[in-house]
């Protein structure tokens, strides 16, 4: 950037740029107005040029690199640049090793995955996923384990290449885990990968069968068939987190979902939260809500009301939602 | 260090945002020049709820805002999110058109700016944008940023886009749709489905289904189901939205533990918080060797919110988990005492505006740690300096207007908005 300048360039001696209408020229009063650099307004108004008459062409293809640099959030310089990489048949890989150092220098930045979701959409080029993928994923994650853009790029992903039972997906996650049991990013992963619809045709849902319109409603969140032992397995899992970091509300959540998901009730798990209220002491706020749950659900109010007192008490900053909750059990029928 | 009465510094925001206004934003906004509606919205509207946009601003300016705004308007209908894709009208023709599109996102905020301005949408393409915005819906529900290439929807399923098509079709449609014959409405049963479809486990809302729960896309969830029922009775009964459902009463108490006093990253030597526990014995042993949950120190007087599940507060997050809970009337459930001294304590600004977190500046814009909210790639403080101030005025904060959560500006703009023609 900044040794050339288009205007002197041979190579783009043919193109009249298409200069800014920031509607300046009137009575117009231009809003959220940028300092903007001499060498963006160049390549922007060679952008628009080359955009006006379709091109498609390498020139193009390294300007849209350069206007890219400057601001990858805009949104149509990346569906240019994609179809140009289809038109001239470029080697889709190259682009990715392009894309991966972009990606690492703009952590934030949504559009990049969008990109790279419309790159590996082309079965002709990836009939399967690409090898180094799952690596450079976890490369993002060594800079930011919870990047929401990539792991949402990488719930597609796994849909789009069917991998909820790849080796890979599970024992990154673990990997995650295991640096930081706190990473709820990691545990939701975890649960899409366990519990998340396979059925690549219908839209996906949030709770499991949450779209499906012939389930009654009280029937939303539940799997149709249930693996015991996989669900058993999971509860375990998430036990031991628990007994690792008891306020860590991750396991706890992940906990309450695979029950559901399994049409399995919170009681179930009354004695192990238990353990964390007696004797005095609380060993985790998460258990004595656990608790307070199962008892208001069973009709015990008095119960239920003590315990959500004791969150009061243990957890002051949600003092008035405990209040909340005390309030609801005592208006129940 | 603690002030015992920390105050909103109304003269030091106030001259923040008509920098904001009246000048050139730093070059580095450069890279958010596509977000230039957005924060054009930030800006129109901060001074709006400081009550001084009719008084800072002379009518010719505000009417040459106003004219740029227009300026921003596609021929087609919508608006694009700022004026670097126009060709201008002489060169744009239907083969390069899809490189200037109307964006959904900005045309809800030039609309919202349009309103906020107190102009009458005389000029907006109504019926036009209104036939456009079915085209960015996908089967499932969701909608896209754009229509692209050969009609595709462009952009993520994401619920940001939810919910600015349905602002803007609340904005433009009116209670009745009003000399809106022949135009088709969107599949509002789909979005309530997609939207319903994004709860997650853990009782938030996700970008889109599976995702993990944020409060950027739970606020747009609910936005999106408040605007829908604002203007149609079949949307009143989602569960989502009443009380004592289970959704609704697992998003209440997601969305109130999203209150935290855990600010910042702790220091290193601090951060090893858990002792090495044997993983062997029975759970009881193991149990019994625990700690006791230590509750928070007196001397706490600060908590913010944060975005997700095991993340520090950050600033835009009393807005995105407060605006939510105002809208299912659940506000009463957070702190205000430590919410209003987090902000005021910890991230309001010397210079005026408000910092993502302690000690960082309202007017740089930085790469920094989490930022999914709205259109934005980097921190970028008029965003926090906004979205904290309102949350302030939802506490009834001294010198600010009241805020619509749903709108995201002054309640005087909807009022601005239900006196349209076709609200009548």
């Amino acid at each position: 950037m900044g040794e050339t300048t288009y205007s002197t360039d041979p190579e783009w001696a043919d193109v009249t740029p298409i200069e800014l209408d920031d509607g300046s020229n009137s009575s117009v009063m231009p809003l959220a107005s940028i300092a903007y650099p001499p060498e963006y307004l160049e390549a922007t108004s060679y952008l628009r040029a080359v955009m006006a008459a379709n091109e498609m062409s390498e020139r193009a293809l390294k300007l849209t690199e350069a206007v890219i640099s400057m601001n990858p959030a805009h949104y149509t310089v990346w569906i240019y640049r994609a179809k140009i990489l289809f038109a001239l048949n470029k080697d889709l890989n190259e682009e990715l090793d392009w894309l991966n150092d972009v990606s690492l220098k703009y952590l934030k930045n949504y559009q990049i995955w969008h990109h790279r979701q419309v790159l590996l959409s082309s079965k002709p080029h990836f009939p399967t996923i690409p090898a180094k993928e799952t690596t450079f994923l976890m490369e993002m994650f060594a800079q930011d384990s919870k990047n929401y853009h990539v792991w949402t790029y990488r719930h597609w992903l796994v849909r789009h290449f069917k991998l909820w039972d790849s080796p890979q997906e599970l024992q990154d996650v673990e990997y995650l885990l295991k640096a930081d049991i706190r990473n709820n990013s990691a545990w939701n992963h975890r649960y899409m990968l366990r519990f998340g619809p396979r059925d690549t045709d219908s839209p996906d849902a949030g709770m499991v069968n949450a779209g499906d319109i012939e389930k009654m409603p009280s029937e939303k969140g539940r799997l149709t068939v249930v693996d015991e032992e996989m669900v058993d397995a999971e509860l375990k899992f998430a036990q031991e987190a628990i007994l690792r970091a008891p306020e860590n509300m991750s396991p706890w959540s992940y906990a309450k979902g695979v029950l559901r998901a399994a049409g399995r009730g919170l009681e179930e798990w009354e004695g192990f939260a238990g353990k964390f209220v007696e004797g005095g002491g609380v060993k985790s706020s998460h258990a004595v809500e656990w608790l307070a749950c199962v008892v208001a659900e069973r009709g015990e109010k008095e119960e239920a009301v003590r315990l959500f007192g004791m969150l009061e008490e243990v957890d002051p900053i949600r003092k008035n939602y405990w209040g909340y909750r005390i309030k609801s059990v005592e208006a129940a029928a | 260090m603690t002030d015992p009465d920390p105050s909103f510094n109304t003269e030091r925001h106030v001259k923040y945002y008509l920098r904001c206004l009246k000048t050139f934003l730093p070059s580095a906004y450069t890279s958010n020049d596509s977000n230039r509606m957005l924060l054009a919205y930030l800006t129109l509207s901060g001074l709006d709820v400081l009550g001084v946009l009719q008084s800072k601003t002379t009518p010719e300016e505000r009417q040459g805002y106003i004219d740029w705004l227009y300026h921003c308007q596609v021929p087609s209908g919508g608006f694009r999110g700022f004026p670097g894709t126009d060709f201008g009208p002489e060169k744009r023709n239907k083969d390069n058109e899809i490189w200037d599109p109307a964006n959904v996102p900005a045309t809800f905020f030039a609309l919202v700016n349009l309103l906020v301005l107190g102009d009458d949408l005389s000029r907006v393409k109504r019926r036009e944008c209104l036939e456009w915005l079915p085209t960015a819906q996908r089967a499932d529900g969701s909608f896209g940023e754009i229509v692209g290439l050969g009609g595709n929807v462009g952009g993520a399923r994401d619920l940001r886009y939810c919910c600015c098509a349905a602002g803007i079709r609340y904005i433009l449609r009116g209670r009745n749709a009003t000399g809106l014959e022949g135009v088709p409405d969107i599949n509002v049963s789909g979005l309530v489905t997609f939207i319903e479809a994004c709860q997650t486990y853990d009782g938030g809302m996700a970008e889109s289904p599976f995702c993990e729960s944020h409060s950027g896309h739970t606020y747009c969830a609910i936005s999106s189901l408040d605007f829908l029922r604002r203007t149609s009775n079949d949307t009143k009964s989602v569960p989502l939205l009443s009380a004592g459902s289970r959704q609704f009463e697992a998003l209440i108490a997601w969305l109130a533990s999203r209150q935290t006093a855990e600010l910042e990253e702790p220091d290193e030597e601090e951060d090893d918080k858990e002792p090495e526990m044997p993983e062997t014995g029975s759970i009881a042993d193991r149990v019994r060797g625990l700690p006791s949950v230590q509750s928070l120190e007196a001397n706490t007087t600060c908590a913010g919110f944060n975005g997700r599940c095991n993340k520090y507060a950050d600033t835009c997050y009393s807005f995105w988990n407060g605006a939510t809970l105002v809208m299912l009337d659940h506000y009463y459930v957070v702190d205000e005492v430590r919410n209003r001294r987090y902000l005021l304590e910890k991230t309001q600004h010397i210079v005026g505006g408000f910092g993502k977190g302690p000690g960082d500046p309202p007017g740089k814009a930085e790469s920094a740690a989490d930022n999914n909210n709205m259109l934005l790639t980097e921190t970028l403080d008029l965003l926090h300096s906004y979205f904290g101030m309102v949350s302030l005025a939802f506490q009834g904060e001294a010198g600010l207007s009241p805020v619509d959560p749903t709108m995201g500006s002054s309640e005087r703009t909807v009022r601005h908005l239900e006196s349209l023609p076709w609200w009548q």
